[in-house]
């Protein structure tokens, strides 16, 4: 008996990928202008977030953050930990690095913030166009990253601009969900007395619901950065320098040492920068209360 | 009724999975050959090549094993691959030692005609007059003479610098390319670019090649971008062994061997016998590779296609007889 059919599919559907390709390549040259303004202001947002970075005397960045995490967790010695751990990024010479990488980290979560706190809104004031997004976040989620990295690099050519919208596709999602969320489990009630006190539907979302929803919505901005710093190193992979690139080297060559030191950075970075922004989510919290 | 329509699924289920299972094992056991796949395009091609001829005339099987580079050479010297299509000699330090000691065999030079180094599209030079693409940089010929174009390569990120795409990070290469562009000076006007993975660099180079624009890099034989494109080699001094690693001269055309394990030396003659023939050129494997990126076709449509194209070669590694078996089986 020949049962061939039971594990092999009987017919395939040809899908002519040949045609994808041709059409991507073709749009990416009939409409180099457009995004070519788009790498050039992608350019100019780096280079200026990166310029401000590289301008502050690291003396002075080191002492903010000393600053600003003892007063987040009300401990000097916390303060003085992150500090020191921000020294030795500077001890291992990669300050430079750090500047360079932050600056495309920033500015992703600069633009997942400016386009998905509003999406985050709209999607929760409607089911239908939830319903329309939610798949769509799910897709940008799961779907492996150098299938779209390599049509960016058609677009956008090589090096930072590409590693900015990359790192944004990926981190924008928890944002845009956070901010529904947190919209939505606001109690009716609460925003029904804000409607019967006279308020428009504006003033209900801006002056209730958005406060109401803020812890929500600060952990969001910090799952956003913290998956914007995941990307770190794999937008090294298309040209994006700072530490990534040194990592990406280091482990390229099996230079284990080199490797762990930079990866090591990375770390300290992402630690500091999320207790920064968890402060920011407790200090939302007991505001709302 | 619910739990009896589920137990009845079931039951066909168990059933279908049963008889698929029993005639799937019928299998017979015959020979077979695992190729090393070490993941870039050329290497599959030549497995394709030698699997193909393997299969139809001798009555072997073939598959591939993936890995890196070092990792299947330790596979090679353990037997767990059996032959390895392109080993970049340059590439792996202990490879001269093995080859001493006896631990694998080495036996034949696929090829080392394999150019790599900064190149530029033809049409940056000579323009393109189908294209309406102007010659932007005519008298570009050596590698020394980028100094004079930093506009016409320019750097998006940089202003007023001109970008060199270099090679991949973690490539030994790499650091021959960025010593070439400290020693010619070109780091006064240019920015080293390392495009962090070989899917990248194409993608720049396709991109670049597609919108007509100038564009200089690093890149290397036998490649299909390097079959289908028409780029040329920037010039420099005559290769120098002590000093070409400093990017003071050409870099030197890699070896390209094929080798086999010794378990499985002993015992395929016949194969020892085509193998040892077997030779090509990295021109032709970038031709090939061409055609499979611009047909769509697979490995073996592409090895099937190489061997009509370069019909000479069955004679070169087959006999008479077992090149005739081939033919039959290509016409």
């Amino acid at each position: 008996m020949n049962s061939d059919w039971l594990f092999n599919f009987p017919f395939k559907i040809p899908v002519n990928t040949g045609a994808i390709d041709k059409y991507v390549r073709d749009f990416s040259v009939k409409y180099d202008i457009f995004f070519g303004s788009i790498r050039n202001f992608l350019i100019s947002f780096v280079n200026i977030i990166h310029s401000i970075l590289s301008f502050i005397p690291w003396i002075i960045t080191i002492l903010a953050v000393v600053y600003i995490t003892w007063r987040i967790s009300k401990k000097i010695s916390k303060g003085i930990l992150y500090g020191a751990l921000l020294f030795f990024i500077g001890t291992l010479g990669l300050w430079d690095l750090m500047n360079e990488t932050l600056a495309i980290v920033l500015a992703s979560v600069a633009m997942s913030l400016v386009l998905g706190f509003p999406l985050g809104i709209l999607i929760s004031t409607s089911d239908k166009a939830d319903k329309i997004v939610r798949p769509i976040l799910d897709t940008m989620q799961t779907m492996p990253v150098f299938v779209y990295l390599i049509p960016a690099l058609l677009f956008f050519g090589l090096g930072k601009p590409p590693a900015v919208i990359a790192t944004t596709i990926y981190a924008i999602v928890p944002i845009i969900r956070l901010t529904n969320h947190g919209i939505r489990q606001i109690d009716e009630e609460i925003v029904e007395a804000s409607i019967a006190f006279g308020s428009t539907k504006f003033q209900s979302l801006v002056k209730v619901q958005i406060p109401q929803a803020l812890p929500t919505i600060m952990t969001g901005v910090n799952q956003t950065l913290m998956m914007a710093m995941a990307m770190v190193v794999t937008t090294s992979m298309i040209g994006a320098t700072g530490l990534g690139m040194e990592v990406l080297i280091s482990v390229n060559r099996v230079e284990i040492g080199r490797g762990l030191v930079s990866g090591t950075a990375v770390v300290i970075i992402a630690v500091i920068l999320d207790r920064i922004t968890q402060g920011l989510v407790k200090n939302g919290e007991v505001n709302s209360h | 009724m619910k739990k009896f329509i589920g137990l009845l699924i079931l039951t066909i289920l168990v059933i279908i999975t049963m008889v698929g299972c029993a005639s799937n094992t019928t299998m017979g056991t015959g020979k077979e050959i695992a190729f090393a796949d070490a993941g870039w395009d050329s290497n599959k091609f030549h497995n394709a090549v030698a699997g193909i001829i393997a299969e139809k005339v001798y009555g072997y099987k073939w598959r591939e094993i993936p890995g890196s580079t070092t990792v299947l050479h330790e596979g090679l010297l353990k037997g767990e691959v059996d032959i390895h299509m392109e080993v970049w000699t340059d590439n792996l330090a202990t490879y001269e030692q093995d080859l001493a000691e006896g631990k694998v065999k080495e036996l034949s030079i696929n090829f080392d005609d394999d150019y790599q180094g900064l190149y530029v599209p033809r049409y940056v030079i000579e323009g393109d007059s189908e294209r309406g693409i102007k010659a932007l940089a005519p008298d570009l010929k050596y590698v020394w003479d980028l100094k004079d174009y930093p506009d016409i390569f320019p750097d998006d990120e940089n202003k007023g610098m001109g970008r060199i795409y270099g090679a991949i990070p973690g490539w030994e290469v790499d650091e021959i390319i960025h010593n070439k562009y400290i020693n010619y000076g070109l780091d006064e006007n240019f920015i080293y670019f390392r495009p962090g993975s070989d899917a990248a660099l194409s993608a720049a180079l396709t991109s670049a090649y597609d919108k007509g624009e100038p564009i200089v890099t690093y890149y290397w034989e036998p490649t299909w971008l390097m079959g289908k494109y028409d780029f040329v080699l920037l010039e420099d001094e005559p290769y120098d062994e002590s000093t070409y690693k400093e990017g003071k001269t050409q870099l030197p055309a890699v070896t390209v061997t094929i080798a086999m394990s010794n378990e499985f030396y002993d015992s395929n003659e016949e194969i020892v016998d085509f193998l040892s023939n077997y030779k090509t050129s990295s021109k032709m494997t970038s031709e090939a590779l061409a055609y499979m990126q611009d047909t769509n076709a697979d490995y073996i449509e592409t090895a099937e296609w190489f061997l009509k194209e370069y019909d000479y070669l069955l004679d070169e590694w087959l006999n008479e007889e077992n090149a005739k078996t081939m033919r039959d089986y290509l016409n």
